[in-house]
């Protein structure tokens, strides 16, 4: 039995999807994936809202897409990292890193 | 922006979308069946983690946003419904393009006229600068705010409140460049003319200051682009190239930005040239204009940027104080009464803001322009409230399908949007064609207008302000339409809607009456402002100019502008006047200084002395007439004898003088005494006015600046001074047109480069000067025709519904025992109401928007009774004809049908 997964949390599904192209372009199916493995099947992340998020991030500017070969030999569209979406990334890392350190430091203050 | 670019590359993002979709299924797909789950088993896994149909559904919404998805999906169901019900589309679409069409069509003249900012740099801070008070100087040449140009040079040191100060008048002169001498209208401008203004050229160079530097400097002139294109086709070695004003030589040296026509919306300059040049502008005097007081140009100044209008006229008047009392010391001020003098002292600089430049066009239509634009505002209102009219109309027949919507789970305000929706794209499909017809429908209109420059000076294209009102006009119509049937179609209970038999839902009775009344409001007075008009024009044209038109020819002559000196001009004209008498096709001729009807004149008040020395209170207008002027015209000689040859004597030569003055001019001052044997002299106020002439004679009155015209008169003798410009009338024998060419040869044997201007009947004149009344009267008379039509359609629009829907109970009442009158008058009670609402809501605007018309009239009040009573007869039997066609077919219903309908 697979143990229990946790829908993943409102909004940090950009975060993770610019993390994972900021290593390397991919296709949607490859983030698919490669979401899958980092979250080590813990976070459940809903194959359906992963496209419209793309999308959008496509649309803010964040990512640029072009068709190439992949490696199955078929064309995919493959999503990469512009300069605006690493900065994007920067301002989230550091964000979350402050919103998490918040949250521990009262777990922390509250198990004292 | 990118959504709504996404929505024209819609096919191309879904097909992408697709083949990204397809290559995710495929994979995993294929994941999966390698790690052994069969492949049917796989899809159906596949496509439940997916979700393929929501997924589409969120990326369209990223692309296109979620409202503008809506939207559109919302136009396209309006657009089949509409195709679906094309009656009802066309109705509608006809009164909001007429409505927009007209708004915008009168609009743009508005524009034009009256609101359109020169196209100069910063023109915000343009001021006109004007003399407020006594000036002394009376007759200046000109038209109007006219101010002597010392004062202009005076005020350029004036750096403290002002960026710099131009001055300009309006000349027409002959132009000579490659070809004939034309006339041609142009600007002599101060060297500081296009600096201030921030116009710069197009080629070569603009008026500089050192043109003017000095009199007679610069022989320069700077052509206008749209006359250099027009007659030069844009040739670039036009720089340079001498060109003929009058008989003088001078050199273009350049042609102004593309765009820039100058200050003065209704006269569209051909060239400028210098003011040191005044020389050859062919203005009639013979003053040193540069150093006189006389009153010749207009002033314009570009302010600082920190400084208000009020601030520049306060900041002026301590040296306009110490101008004033300094020039009286100056040689050659007239000797004044100590009256006149604290008068002339007290005056004072008025500075006003004059973004538009100086228009005295604007000045003479802006009146019936404002009006007209308010006439199609009502207009443009009544078609919306015909537009919403028919559409509670269409909503009753919508119920079924609305509350059908309503009851699978359409919120309220989705409903109410699709309605607005419908109404927004037929407002703008209705805004499109009321562009399209505007420019026709503004080329009518300048055809209407009065001044032959206006058709020069205005234009009949769309410029981008006038779509943009066409569009906000439309935007606002279509709300205003919609409003009232989408808020209703939120109001109305669900299970009502529902409930009610087909075709009869949706009520709204009480909403479709308040509009048919105030439909019957609009039309009302849009109806009594045409009859208004109306009766201005019929009582213009049976008053008539106050002498016979009939077989009268008249055209003029311009001398001068052809380089001709004065005494050659003056032997010219009388020349001429004597020829032409002796033509066997002219039954008698005569010639007068001044055009009659033509809008100018010359005025100035009149000193008398009778038992005592008095001056006219008021302008008199001037004419001088050769002998025979009377009798030609067929005005009446009341008393006394027409001017004789004795009469015309050269200036200089000692003997008595003679004069003619009018009926209204012995009404108003020599009352009571006998007019024959009063010695005149033009001219009031200062002492050395000595009356000399003798009245004569006295004539009928006549018009003389135009129709309306009702002044008091003095004629001199023609040939008793220098008459360097004339207009010849002629009655003819037979027809006009076979005067005509005979004519013409004679002017052109005597000199063959003197053009002719203004050769037309005096019918023709008189028309032409009752052309502002003629287009009030033809627009709001159509403007009129049109309300009515609206709101006739909207009454038995509105009483047919009533009736439908009291078929029923008419029928229990005939059965009952009811006669045929009883229930005619039942359904008539509530046309009449909704009449009687209508006039008495319009009663009270008529009275207020009155005062506005008043001055546009003639010979009736705005208030005229008998006026209002007459159009308000016309619209409620209009309107009860309208009314009774339903309720005649209700009180025909026999019981047994009516019943059975349920």
């Amino acid at each position: 039995m697979p143990p229990p997964r946790f829908p993943i949390p409102q909004g940090t599904l950009d975060m993770l999807i610019l993390q994972i192209l900021s290593l390397e372009s991919a296709h949607g199916y490859g983030i698919a994936q490669r979401l899958e493995q980092i979250s080590r099947s813990v976070v459940q992340v809903n194959q359906g809202s992963l496209y419209p998020a793309l999308h959008r991030l496509e649309q803010k500017g964040w990512l640029r897409a072009e068709w190439k070969e992949s490696e199955t030999g078929r064309e995919a569209k493959f999503y990469s990292l512009t300069r605006a979406g690493r900065h994007q990334l920067a301002v989230e890392k550091d964000s979350w890193a402050r919103l998490s350190g918040a949250v521990n430091l009262i777990f922390e203050e509250g198990s004292r | 922006m990118i959504p709504l670019f996404n929505w024209f590359r819609r096919s191309f993002l879904e097909r992408g979308l697709d083949r990204e979709l397809q290559y995710h299924l495929d994979r995993r797909v294929a994941d999966l069946s390698a790690s052994g789950i069969p492949e049917p088993e796989a899809r159906r896994r596949v496509a439940a983690e997916l979700g393929l149909v929501r997924v589409r559904e969120e990326v369209r919404d990223v692309w296109l946003t979620r409202w503008l998805r809506d939207f559109i999906y919302d136009l396209r169901f309006s657009a089949r419904s509409f195709l679906r019900s094309p009656g009802f589309t066309a109705a509608t679409l006809l009164s909001l393009a007429l409505g927009i069409g007209a708004t915008t069509a009168i609009y743009s003249l508005v524009d034009q006229v009256i609101l359109h900012a020169l196209p100069v740099h910063e023109p915000e801070r343009l001021v006109l600068v004007d003399w407020d008070g006594d000036d002394l100087i009376t007759g200046g040449i000109g038209s109007s705010n006219l101010m002597p140009y010392p004062i202009c040079r005076e005020l350029q040191k004036q750096t403290r409140l002002f960026e710099g100060v131009l001055c300009r008048a309006e000349i027409q002169v002959n132009l000579t460049a490659g070809g004939d001498p034309r006339p041609v209208a142009a600007e002599i401008v101060s060297g500081s003319y296009f600096s201030v203004l921030g116009v710069g050229p197009a080629l070569g160079r603009v008026i500089e200051p050192e043109d003017d530097a000095a009199p007679g400097a610069g022989s320069v002139v700077v052509l206008s682009y749209d006359f250099w294109q027009a007659q030069f086709g844009g040739a670039a070695n036009i720089v340079g190239s001498k060109a003929l004003i009058g008989k003088q030589p001078m050199t273009v040296v350049g042609v102004a930005a593309a765009g820039f026509r100058g200050v003065d919306v209704g006269a569209v300059p051909a060239f400028w040239m210098p003011t040191s040049r005044y020389a050859d502008a062919n203005l009639p005097t013979n003053d040193d204009l540069l150093n006189s007081p006389t009153r010749w140009l207009q002033i314009l100044a570009r302010l600082r940027p920190d400084v208000t209008p009020g601030r520049a006229q306060a900041g002026l008047r301590p040296w306009f104080k110490a101008w004033l009392q300094d020039s009286t010391l100056r040689p050659g001020f007239p000797t004044i009464s100590a009256d006149r003098r604290r008068a002339y002292l007290a005056s004072s600089l008025e500075v006003t803001p004059a973004p538009q430049g100086h228009s005295p066009l604007r000045q003479s239509l802006s009146q019936p322009l404002w009006l007209l634009f308010a006439a199609t505002g009502v207009l443009l209102g009544l078609a919306c409230l015909n537009v919403a009219g028919l559409f509670l109309a269409r909503g009753s027949a919508r119920g079924r399908e609305i509350g059908t919507r309503l009851a699978l789970g359409a919120s309220k305000s989705r409903i109410g949007r699709q309605l607005l929706a419908d109404s927004l794209l037929l407002a703008v499909a209705g805004g499109v064609l009321g562009a399209v017809l505007a420019p026709l429908a503004i080329r009518g209109l300048i055809a209407f207008l009065p001044q032959e420059v206006a058709a020069n000076a205005l234009r009949d294209t769309l410029s981008i302000r006038l779509l943009t009102f066409a569009f906000f006009a439309s935007l606002a119509a279509g709300l205003f339409s919609g409003l009232a049937p989408a808020l209703r179609a939120g109001g109305d209970g669900l299970v009502n809607s529902l409930r009610e038999r087909g075709g009869t839902g949706f009520g709204g009775v009480r909403l479709r009456k308040a509009i048919v009344t105030l439909q019957v409001a609009f039309s009302l007075i849009l109806l009594i402002g045409a009859t208004l008009f109306l009766r201005t024009l019929t009582g213009l044209m049976a008053k008539g100019p106050g002498f016979d038109t009939s077989g009268l020819l008249s055209f003029t002559i311009a001398p001068l502008e052809n380089g001709y000196a004065r005494a050659d001009a003056s032997r010219l004209v009388r020349r001429l006047d004597e020829q032409i008498r002796a033509l066997p096709a002219a039954r008698s001729a005569a010639t007068a200084r001044f055009a009659v009807l033509t809008g100018g004149h010359i005025s100035n008040k009149v000193t008398m002395q009778t038992d005592r020395r008095t001056v006219t209170d008021g302008s008199i207008n001037f004419n001088a007439v050769s002998p025979g002027f009377f009798a030609t015209l067929g005005v009446r000689l009341v008393a006394g004898r027409d001017f004789d040859q004795r009469d015309s004597r050269p200036p200089g030569e000692p003997g008595p003088h003679s004069a003619i003055v009018n009926q209204a001019f012995v009404k108003r001052y020599l009352a009571g005494r006998n007019p024959l044997g009063v010695l005149i002299a033009r001219g009031g106020g200062a002492s050395n006015v000595t009356p000399n002439s003798i009245i004569v004679g006295v004539v009928a009155d006549m018009s003389y600046r135009g129709v309306r015209d009702q002044s008091e008169q003095v004629f001199f003798p023609l040939f008793n001074s220098d008459d360097t410009g004339a207009t010849f009338y002629i009655k003819v024998r037979g027809a006009s047109e076979q005067a005509i060419p005979s004519i013409r040869r004679l002017v052109r044997e005597d000199d063959p480069r003197l053009p002719i201007l203004w050769f037309r009947t005096l019918d023709d004149q008189v028309n032409r000067s009752l052309s502002t009344e003629r287009l009030l009267a033809a627009l709001s008379g159509s403007f009129g025709a049109l309300a009515l039509l609206l709101s006739l359609i909207g009454i038995y629009g509105v009483m047919s519904f009533v009736v439908t829907r009291r078929t029923r109970e008419i029928g229990i009442r005939v059965a009952l025992g009811a006669t045929r009158a009883s229930a005619l008058r039942l359904v008539l009670r509530d046309a009449v109401t909704m009449i009687a609402w209508g006039v008495a809501l319009a009663l009270p605007c008529v009275a207020a928007l009155g005062k506005l018309v008043q001055s546009q009239l003639f010979g009736v009040t705005a208030t005229d009774p008998a006026t209002i009573t007459a159009a308000a007869m016309v619209l409620a039997a209009g309107a009860l004809a309208a009314a009774f066609v339903p309720a005649w077919g209700a009180s025909n219903v026999s019981p047994t049908d009516a019943l059975r309908l349920e």
